[in-house]
């Protein structure tokens, strides 16, 4: 059983990317709108994080140093502080969704207004990431997340002609009604989502965590190789729920209680009251990831002390970051400003970040100094290399289409 | 100042293995970043290594332009001594050379960690469940 247990990190790691509160509603808007047209983003979304977190993972393993900090000693004070700057607003937004989506998922279930539940939603997560261990943390929340499973259960129960659906995602096209900027612009938005930056931070901070080492290099093999396709498939799920129920009535997803629809639809009072369930730890597992990951790479560019496995008075300006990071995302959360449209918005900084951050990865991921004998494999740094450019152009074009498009509308 | 003699350990390149490296204490724990080196000049005009920078006065000035001198600014404004100078640490207390560097002494004895005290005594310690390892 214990085996099993040691890749909730990869699992809690990746709801993180995959299925947290706006990435929910995007996947769902995506399956509404473009049916299975968009789903190839996915997949080479998944591939793209299992390499660079792979990287990340192992560099940690071998080494003990957080992504943050082979950031710092690679790009140098100025450009890793402009990349730290980018990335804590990514997360720090991430992480008002997230708090809001708590309650927004508590809403769901108990009819009390969201913006009421709120503030004790903040408070949760903080008491969370102050007393409880690392390792409890990540395997309540990566297996509760499992919760989400009840998607692809829907999504199998109703049924598509599977057959037109392959096609269909084989051989994507612009559905009739939207634009080319607008397919494109929601193509940026799932890739990003599924690369975002403060998944490499929590996934190599949390094997350094973990207390990882030279022989647990299968582990973080295991986890990526587990848990990052886990949350692609989960993606897929929500998105082919949303395809089969809402594309065909014109509907359009804007608020988590439609993404649940399909699956009540289907399985029912007990089919909605476990997807509850999934939608509050997805939401709470992402609020830990983001809480998290503001400390970390904080503290990891200042060489601060960080971490869990510390008391916090050892760890006391790490500490302080992720408390102020909390109150901040609370009282940005009481504004009533919309946790969805705080994702989307969000995608812009990490434009900046994501060149940023998987660059040092790769650079210290062939570094013989760091890695011994477990530098990178050609076929890695090939397929690596490939992504860089990738990025580099979804980041140049992510702006402009968000501008062109007015967001995807 | 007496000039050191020329030295007699391995050569490295400071810019690529020691600027920005993490450094970690005598008890295996994180200790601050080195944000600069101080450098002294030997008899046949060469510079060795002599002590790490760390610290928010030592980051300043790399980062340069008007937000490294805010951070420089702000480091001195909220230091005790009225002429205060970046945390030293001595390069004979470096133990090891590596992907970080190791120390040779525990952090509570380095000057670098004067902020971190500050926010555990003023803030931290006195939340509920501070000393308690996370269970």
């Amino acid at each position: 059983m214990r085996k099993y247990l040691e890749v909730t990190l990869g699992v809690l790691t990746a709801i993180g990317g995959f299925v947290d509160i706006g990435d929910l509603v995007a996947n769902a808007e995506v399956g509404a709108r473009f049916r299975w047209n968009l789903a190839w983003v996915v997949v080479v979304g998944v591939v793209g994080i299992v390499l660079f977190a792979e990287m990340s993972g192992r560099v940690a393993t071998l080494t003990e140093r957080g992504t943050f900090d082979l950031v710092r000693e690679r790009l140098g004070p100025r450009f890793a502080l402009g990349n730290l700057l980018a990335s804590f607003f990514v997360t720090f937004l991430t992480l008002v969704a997230e708090v809001a989506g708590i309650a927004l998922a508590l809403e769901l279930a108990t009819s009390v207004n969201h913006l009421l539940l709120l503030p004790t939603c903040g408070v949760l997560v903080w008491i969370v990431i102050w007393k409880v261990k690392f390792d409890s943390m990540e395997r309540v929340f990566g297996l509760l997340g499992l919760a989400l499973v009840v998607f692809a259960v829907a999504a199998w129960r109703l049924g598509p002609d599977w057959s037109a659906v392959l096609h269909q995602a084989t051989h994507p096209g612009v559905p009739d009604g939207e634009g080319t900027p607008t397919y494109w612009y929601y193509a940026i938005a799932l890739f990003g989502a599924a690369m975002t930056p403060y998944e490499v931070f929590f996934f190599s901070s949390g094997a350094v965590e973990e207390g990882w080492d030279r022989t647990d290099l299968m582990v973080n093999r295991a986890n990526v190789l587990v848990g990052f396709p886990l949350g692609g498939a989960l993606s897929l799920a929500i998105m082919t729920c949303a395809a089969v129920v809402f594309a065909p009535r014109g509907i359009t997803v804007d608020h988590l209680s439609q993404v649940a629809l399909p699956v009540a639809a289907t399985l029912g009072r007990l089919g909605l009251v476990v997807v509850l369930i999934g939608f509050f730890a997805a939401t709470f597992g992402a609020a830990l990831e983001t809480g998290l990951s503001s400390g970390y790479t904080v503290a990891q560019y200042f060489g601060w002390p960080w971490g869990k496995r510390y008391r916090p008075v050892d760890a006391a300006r790490f500490h302080a970051v992720i408390l102020v990071a909390i109150l901040l995302a609370v009282a940005v959360g009481l504004t009533t400003v919309d946790p969805i449209k705080v994702t989307e918005y969000s995608i812009v900084f990490s434009a900046v970040a994501l060149p940023l951050t998987y660059f040092p990865i790769l650079v210290v991921a062939n570094d013989p100094q760091y890695m011994g004998d477990r530098v990178n494999s050609r076929l890695t740094n090939a397929l690596a290399s490939v992504y860089l450019v990738v990025i580099v152009v979804a980041a140049t074009a992510a702006i402009p289409l968000m501008i062109a498009t007015k967001a995807g509308m | 100042m007496d000039r050191p003699k020329p030295p007699t350990g391995r050569e490295v390149d400071a810019c690529l293995e020691l600027l920005d490296r993490q450094l970690v204490d005598s008890g295996g724990d994180q200790a601050g970043k080195v944000d600069d080196l101080e450098l002294t000049e030997l008899e046949d005009g060469s510079f060795v290594v002599t002590a790490i920078l760390s610290g928010p006065g030592a980051l300043g000035p790399r980062l340069g332009g008007r937000l490294g001198m805010a951070v420089a600014a702000l480091f001195e404004r909220l230091h005790p001594d009225t002429d205060a100078d970046p945390a030293r640490i001595p390069f004979g207390s470096v133990k090891d050379l590596g992907s970080h560097i190791t120390l040779s002494r525990s952090r509570d004895h380095l000057d670098v960690n004067r902020m971190e005290h500050w926010v555990r005594d003023r803030v931290i310690a006195r939340i509920p469940g501070a000393g308690d390892a996370p269970e």
